[in-house]
Order: structure tokens, then sequence, then C-alpha cells
């Protein structure tokens, strides 16, 4: 007869059960006037982070731990690029958080969320790392970490542990509903701006770009069959100024052949505020160089 | 003709479930003006109307304004009308899901990927008029060609894009591609 506490089975779930319990403190139930709780995470002891696109309209906020403690918090930033929200709040204990392994494909999971009888648990797998990434919002993020598990708008922004216990980031619903975490790295990163500003600046151009093909005529002068149509540019914007107009065709940035969009947004970092930047433009059928002073991103 | 699923009432009976009294009054008083009748808790209900805030058992004919999960078959801002109220109510009631334009539907989406088979310039202006609502013939004009050019190009397009209508080649070839920087 197999003794019970050498079967595996009971083991993992006792395991797990353990690590949801040092997770608990990590976990928190944001409330907001006419809403319903909402996850984050507490990051430090006076900040806890959530999914920025979980939070369309908040400034002030009440944060429910699972011990009970309530605490107020407010808006401190939110960048839409990395999809990370900040939260100040006075008087936690510190969060003892350990650093996270290097992700791997198949590796064991927990994300946690909040709801009102305290938390929620979904174990999953990783699902697929990649390499570090851009969103559409212009944000990098320093890895593409999807799960397996299912997320819902309620339990998005809490976070994501490993079999160690190791804080690899918060989850964040993504495109047809998949579950990512944005890496504990990533949300460093930003955490200083954030704080500070209530923001992060990243360059602009003011352009919408599309990707295209080169006329045959010019592929050889060029050096590239692709490159970005201007389909408009906004009005007084650094593009605007360098005199660009809907139809012109971008080449380069930088000396950097832009044959996807993402090469732009690596350029368009938060370094680039205010940099001189050079264009090269297919324009009536020649290519010519403007530069550009590079602005900042507007918000939202 | 097929019946509908559910046969709706003229009077809704709603129930009315909220966080505290003055949200209660609130919404009692909406579901009087959009001519339903208040149910009290313990009574049968067709649909419930809630602030979100409290769960509902039956959360697919719960109405629930001002809260965006997508538990709830009805949802919509918090400023809705007796009007939207009415509509949603029966439709939900008719086992519809409701939501409202406002809700914001955001989702953190990676930079488009490259794309296999690029358009033109000339296809793009193409599909950029026709996204305006432009005919052939007015495309043709805006564009300084003829209308014979603008149709061979909206086929190269649709072959491209595999798309069967105007509005699907603007979706897949426009929208979904043009990111701002």
């Amino acid at each position: 007869m197999s003794d019970i506490a050498q079967n595996p089975l009971v083991n993992l779930s006792e395991e797990l059960a353990e690590r949801t319990r040092l997770a608990r403190p990590l976990v928190a139930g944001i409330v907001a006037q006419g809403h319903r709780v909402r996850s984050g995470t507490l990051w430090r002891k006076d900040v806890a982070v959530a999914s920025e696109q979980a939070f369309p309209d908040i400034a002030e906020a009440k944060i429910n731990f699972a011990d009970g403690t309530s605490l107020p918090a407010r808006l401190a930033g939110r960048d839409p690029g990395t999809n990370i929200i900040a939260f100040r709040l006075d008087g936690t204990p510190e969060p003892a958080p350990l650093p996270a392994a290097e992700p791997r494909p198949g590796s064991l999971v927990l994300a946690f969320g909040a709801d009102e009888t305290g938390i929620s648990v979904r174990l999953g797998v990783i699902y697929s790392v990649g390499p570090e990434w851009h969103s559409r919002a212009g944000g990098r993020i320093d890895r593409r970490i999807i799960l397996d598990t299912g997320l819902t708008r309620r339990d998005e922004g809490g976070p994501v542990v490993d079999a160690a216990g190791g804080l690899l980031g918060i989850s964040t619903l993504g495109p047809r509903g998949r579950a990512l975490v944005i890496p504990s790295t990533t949300i460093e990163g930003v955490l200083k701006p954030l704080l500070s500003k209530g923001r992060v600046e990243r360059g602009w151009l003011g352009l919408a770009l599309q990707p295209v093909l080169v006329p045959e005529v010019l592929q050889s002068q060029s050096g590239q069959s692709r490159g970005l149509m201007v389909m408009s540019v906004s009005q007084d914007s650094p593009a605007a100024q360098a005199n660009l107009h809907p139809g012109d065709i971008l080449l380069a940035i930088g000396g950097e052949s832009v044959a996807s969009p993402r090469v732009v947004a690596r350029r368009l970092g938060p370094d680039s505020v205010g940099q001189r930047i050079d264009l090269r433009l297919i324009r009536a059928g020649g290519i010519i160089s403007v530069a550009a002073t590079v602005g900042t991103r507007p918000s939202g | 003709m097929s019946t509908p699923a559910r046969a709706v009432p003229t009077r809704l009976r709603v129930c009315v479930l909220a966080s505290d009294e003055p949200t209660r009054k609130r919404l009692a008083a909406l579901v009087a003006e959009s001519g339903h009748q208040l149910a009290e808790l313990s009574e049968p209900a067709d649909v419930v109307l809630t602030d979100g805030i409290l769960g509902a058992d039956a959360a697919a004919s719960t109405v629930a304004l001002g809260a965006a999960d997508e538990m709830f078959g009805g949802r919509l801002p918090n400023d809705a009308t007796a009007a939207q109220v009415d509509a949603a109510l029966r439709a939900v009631a008719a086992g519809l899901t409701v939501r409202g334009p406002s809700e914001p539907d955001r989702i953190f989406d990676p930079m488009p990927e490259e794309i296999a088979v690029p358009l033109t310039p000339r296809e793009l202006e193409v599909l950029a008029a026709i996204g305006n609502g432009l005919s052939n013939k007015a495309a043709a004009r805006r564009l300084g060609i003829s209308p014979h050019t603008v149709k061979f190009h909206l086929e190269s397009l649709f072959r491209k894009l595999d798309a069967k209508s105007r509005a699907e080649a603007v979706a897949k070839g426009l929208r979904r591609h043009i990111v701002e920087f």
C-alpha cells in the first residue's frame, strides 16, 4: 500500500497550495467606485501594478489584500505601451518575491487574481517563450511569454509565479483571449519614469504608416522591395514640420531600412525624444532625405 | 417563419441588485422610467438590473451598468439612458448579448507582423479611397485614373487579401496594418 506522503499527486497538490499561500501577500484586489474588484500585484511595499487596459478611467482606488487588510491607493502613472498602470499606497509590509528563473516552455506556473473572496488561482504551463516584442502602442516588452491558461478581465494584472515561487511578472489579456506575461524586468524598467512623471515618454513623429511594396522601378535604386507608406500626417506634428505628406514612402529611419514597423518602434524609444533623425523617402518617383525632430508620443 | 427562442412580454419584471441604497433607488427609477415592473428579490423576475458590484446567479440575464465584466449578458455605461436600459432589458430577456458603444474594447496587441504580400502604393490609394466610402467612379476621379483601372486594382486587392467585399478588403488590407508613430 502506498504511503500518502509518497503519493506524487498529493505532493504536487500540497506544493501548489503552499506556493499559493506564499504568494497571497502579492495579490492586490483593486476596487474603484462603481466597479467590481480587478486584480493587481503588490510590487513594492508602496507600489502596486496592474494591467493598464483594465483601468480605462481611474484616479483613486482601494486595494484589498488576501489577509483582509484594505488600503487607499492613488494612481501614480500609466503606460499603454507596456500595458502597465502603477498605484501608490501607504503602509504595507515589504513583499519579498523571489526573482524568477529563466522562463522555459513547459514549466509550471501559477497565475493569481483577486476576487471578492480573496484570491483566485490558475495553474498552467508556459506555452511559448519568444524574444523581445513591441506592442502596437510602441512599448518594448523584453520577452514574449504566453501561458496556456485562460484569463479574464477580472484576473489579468495579478502575479504570475514559477514553480520555485519566483515572480515572472504580471498576467495580461492579449489578442484572441491569450494570457500573456509582462515580465518583471519590463515592469522594473518602466516603473521609475511612471512613478516620477506618471508616464513613459516615447518618440513620436505623427505618422500613420502601412507596409507597402516599393515600386519596381525604384527597387534597385533604393536597395529594398518594401517600405512604409505614409497614410496620414498629424497636424503640427514633427512629421508635418518636416513637410511629410500622405503618399510618401518611408524607406529608412536613422539610416536603418524599414521593412517592418518594428524597426520604427525600435528607433523611437524613450531615448529618441528631442533627437534629429534622418528619414529616407520615396516621393514623386524619386528618393529624398529629410530630417525631423522626434517629439513625444501623446498618451492614450 | 421561425419563432423566437423566447417570447418576451412587453412589460418585464425586473429585479434590481445594487451595492448601496442610493444606487438601488437610481436603478429602480430607471426600471420605472423604461416602463417595466420592479420585482422584489423574492419574486420571479425576467431580468436583473445591477450596478455590477453584486454578483448575480443568472449573469446571462443580467444587465449591468458601469461594469465591463463579460459574464453579464448586458453591459451598459453608467450614464445609460432609460431608452437604452429598456432596449437592453428586452434584448437580454430575449437571450441576446448587449454591449454599450462606449465600452472600452482595448486589447494589448503586438505591432503587426510583416505582411506576406504587401500591397502596391496604387492599391493602397484605391483601398483608402474605397475605405472613405467612395464609389469606383469617385475614387477614379480623386486618383486621376480611369474607373476601369480602379476596377483592375480592386480585383487584384480582393485576390491578395482573399476578400469578398469592399468592406472586407478595407478591414483586412488597411485598418489592421496601419501603425501610428
